[in-house]
């Protein structure tokens, strides 16, 4: 019998339809996946599940009970527990204080039985072999991945019957995501079921034992895994036939150096980092997480102090700061990793998001004009495709791929030629992936240099020309031609005796 | 115009505030809308319009501003004793003076944008200081009293306007051209609601940060030398009702304590709801203590109802029960 059958489920914002007639059924012991792009339902479906929103029509039966739980509490009472994008945990606190977080082990007194807590962190970390987590380390000094293997011991400590995982593996570098699709495994096999969004490929490919689609707030279909194709899924998720998510890989790399890079150090996670970024190119930067590439990024747009040489288009620059890189056309552009919390001011308007970099550029006899401002925003809107009712409306309110536009397009809008993309597609749609991936084509065709790091290596093979790989904050390889390959990322990535 | 509404909800809930205020006080107090009286209360409201006018900066700017009672005190005392009842000096003792604030100004803002200290701390150590310079100072004894010229511009008229109503009036044009239509606005609301975004788009945070306090030390000062001609003389401790009262403003005139919102708009209609409150307590009849305590529930309440943290709160409450 189904663990879980979802008939007929609604729910509405004000006059905005998150979902309507979703319909969803899954067994104990199973792995499922959740398909859709961004905005097709999905999250509105698991909030209800985890009890973070309730549904206004339809039903759910769980263990043929029917399930309306109040709040994320009673969900879990109920053996239903969440792990999301958005991480929940609390930076002052250790890593124990919040994997056991309102769910402390207690003396007989009532206080924290710390003894007790340790003993079962330890017994949770290694039942499920997660990677080296210290129980006592305080949360603010852990990594996005680090943090995100927190919140999946969180999720597990409650030792729910069904776990829902929503882009667990985005923030995850390669060797960690194996493990989670490893442990979700496991937790099938321990009789759960595990219900799993992501918008990797492989992955659902990897796990899933069955797979929902969902579009437009509806489900569109059901499928077993390994009856259905990559093709027929993609079609279904975007409801129209997606030539391919990878643009044609023409090179237009050019023999004029944008970025000249010498020696570049900063602390001993970047040391001694030599490279040339031609006009026209598509830089891949690759490699195990946490081995500098975000301080390379930070350090060229002058958000980390660094030492070395930093030359553009043949002129040796120093940077001090994100404003001297945004300057002038010999400028250097970055799309940060941290969507929310670097890219987007989410309580403002997509209008002064775009034109917040440039906005001395509208000013006559330091007034602002805003007819000029309103000319480029459209302009940029409609460019990049950006999908937000009028440009007043608040980023925050806007989808991931549509977040992540408006910050390229706020970077588009300096003039600078010379672009950082870190991790630019992370949490974004398929259909806005490719648009990505072609918009970054097209701008090295105008001739912009085009440095880009992706935690899913895929990516850096389909899109690059050529990959460096880092280790240890230096360049471990540079890969070029058929050498682009998952393996041979990899294997520079870990090996050590891999000759450049 | 229902688009203007949504964006400013606030900023139109303090006027509408003002406006119930006014005719509540009316009601208990007749007499309080005559012309003369409704005089008084603009120039009494400009003094703490004037004050908040930096306050505001600050505070969408992320900051906070607690050194405002002693820059104000200290520029009033000065100025007194260096003008020693006489016009002429006021011509370079009233540049310097603002120079003087816009220097503490400027020490605030180093402090907070290049040495991180927090705000609170940084502002309340240049309060205590200057408290301490002004004793050590004036040894406590009065001082002469204010020359004429600024006794006119603080309760004299013109063509039956109070003249501190027409430079409030002036100051608030500046202001609002500086929030809403030069790129320093864009820059500062952008710096309060995330000073890292802000920074990771070229903005020029520091020197942002350290033009608001530079404005609020400005703006202290020069309220400073008004007020002395306002009451006749520098008396010590004149500035200390206007920590309160310039970060209330503030707040009730719906800007965000924590920065990124709000607007000088919004401030002065604060300024007015104060200090019409002020008219109204008395004339309930209670003891001199009775009406502070009031005057303090007030104004909780109003921050409270206008807040968006408030209004977040609400919501999220809101959400829970369905």
């Amino acid at each position: 019998m189904d663990l879980v059958t979802v008939k007929g489920l609604s729910k509405r914002y004000g006059g905005i339809v998150a979902l309507s007639e979703a319909t969803f059924s899954a067994c104990a012991g199973e792995v499922h996946a959740l398909l859709g792009e961004n905005g097709a339902g999905k999250s509105t479906f698991i909030q209800i599940l985890s009890g973070a929103v309730q549904h206004d029509g339809g039903s759910i039966l769980v263990d043929g009970q029917d399930y309306r739980p109040a709040n994320p509490d009673a969900a879990q009472a109920l053996g239903i527990a969440a792990v999301f994008q958005e991480l929940s945990l609390i930076p002052d606190l250790s890593v124990e204080q919040n994997i056991w977080f309102r769910h402390e082990p207690r003396t007989l007194l009532r206080t924290v039985n710390r003894a007790e807590m340790r003993r079962k962190t330890l017994a949770l970390l290694d039942k499920y072999s997660f990677p080296a987590l210290r129980p006592d380390q305080e949360l603010r000094r852990l990594t996005l991945a680090e943090r995100q293997i927190v919140e999946i011991a969180k999720g597990l400590a409650k030792d729910p019957r069904i776990l829902i995982l929503d882009e667990a593996t985005s923030a995850l570098p390669a060797r960690e995501a194996e493990w989670l699709l490893k442990l979700t495994r496991q937790l099938a096999t321990e009789g759960r079921l595990v219900i799993f969004i992501s918008h990797r490929m492989a992955e659902v490919r990897a796990i899933a034992d069955r797979l929902t689609i969902f579009r437009n707030g509806s489900t569109v279909a059901a499928h077993e895994a390994n009856a259905v194709s990559d093709n027929e899924i993609v079609t279904q998720m975007i409801g129209r036939h997606l030539d391919r998510l990878y643009p044609e890989r023409v090179s237009t790399a050019t023999d004029l150096i944008a970025l000249r890079v010498s020696n570049l150090s900063s602390g001993s996670r970047l040391t001694g980092v030599d490279f040339a970024l031609r006009e026209g190119e598509v830089l891949g930067v690759g490699g195990l997480q946490g081995h500098g590439q975000r301080e390379l990024f930070q350090a060229l747009f002058g958000a980390t102090r660094a030492t070395g040489a930093i030359e553009l288009w043949g002129k040796p620059t120093s940077i001090g700061n994100p404003r001297q890189a945004l300057t002038g056309k010999d400028g250097i552009a970055l799309v940060p990793e941290d969507r929310r919390g670097q890219g987007l001011l989410l309580t403002k308007s997509v209008r002064e998001n775009l034109t917040l970099s440039v906005i001395r550029r509208f000013t006559e006899n330091g007034l602002l004009s805003r007819q000029k401002e309103a000319a480029l925003v459209k302009e940029m809107v409609d460019f990049l495709r950006i999908k937000a009712g009028t440009p007043e409306q608040l980023a925050g309110t806007l989808s991931g791929g549509n977040q992540q536009k408006v910050i390229f397009g706020k970077m588009l809008l300096t003039q600078a030629r010379v672009l950082l993309l870190y991790d630019p597609t992370r949490g974004v749609d398929v259909g806005t992936k490719g648009e990505i991936f072609q918009l970054m084509r097209d701008l090295a065709a105008k001739g912009y240099a085009i440095l880009f790091h992706s935690s899913d290596m895929p990516e850096l093979v389909h899109v690059a020309d050529r990959v460096l790989v880092m280790r240890n904050g230096r360049i471990a390889a540079t890969l070029e031609g058929d050498r682009i390959s998952e393996a041979g990322i990899l294997r520079a990535a870990m090996l050590e005796s891999e000759a450049a | 115009m229902s688009a203007f509404l949504a964006r400013n909800r606030l900023i139109v809930l303090a006027y509408a505030g003002m406006l119930v205020l006014l005719l509540v006080t009316a009601l208990f107090s007749p007499g309080f809308l005559s012309v003369s009286n409704m005089r008084s209360t603009v120039v009494l409201a400009a003094f703490v319009g004037i004050v908040a006018l930096g306050q505001t900066f600050v505070i969408i700017g992320g900051g906070i501003d607690l050194s405002v009672p002693w820059v104000l005190n200290s520029a009033a005392i000065i100025m007194a004793l260096l003008c020693g009842g006489q016009d002429l000096p006021l011509v370079w003792v009233m540049p310097l003076l603002l120079a003087g604030g816009a220097f503490i100004g400027l020490i605030n803002g180093v402090g907070v944008a290049r040495f991180g200290v927090p705000p609170i701390i940084m502002t309340l150590a240049t309060n205590v200081i200057l408290q301490g310079l002004i004793l050590v100072l004036t040894g406590g004894s009065p001082t002469p009293s204010a020359p004429a010229l600024i006794q006119f511009l603080s309760v004299g008229r013109i063509g039956g306007f109070p003249v501190i109503a027409l430079i409030w009036l002036a100051l608030t044009l500046v202001a609002t051209l500086l929030l809403s239509k030069a790129a320093f606005g864009r820059h500062l609301y952008a710096l309060g609601t995330s000073a890292t975004v802000a920074e990771f788009s070229g903005v020029p945070t520091a020197r942002t940060t350290i033009l608001t306090y530079v404005i609020s030390g400005l703006t202290a000062a020069f309220a400073g030398m008004l007020l002395t001609g306002y009451s006749g003389q520098a008396y010590l401790g004149m500035g200390d009702a206007y920590l309160f009262t310039s970060i209330a403003a503030v707040a009730i005139g719906g800007a965000s304590i924590l920065g990124g919102s709000g607007h000088y708009l919004g401030t002065v209609a604060g300024a007015l709801v104060l200090t019409i409150l002020t008219g109204l307590l008395p004339a309930l009849n209670l003891s001199s203590g009775a009406l502070l305590i009031v005057y303090g529930a007030v104004i909780l309440l109003t921050v409270s109802i206008g807040s968006e943290t408030f209004a977040g709160l609400g919501g999220k409450l809101r959400r829970r029960e369905s």
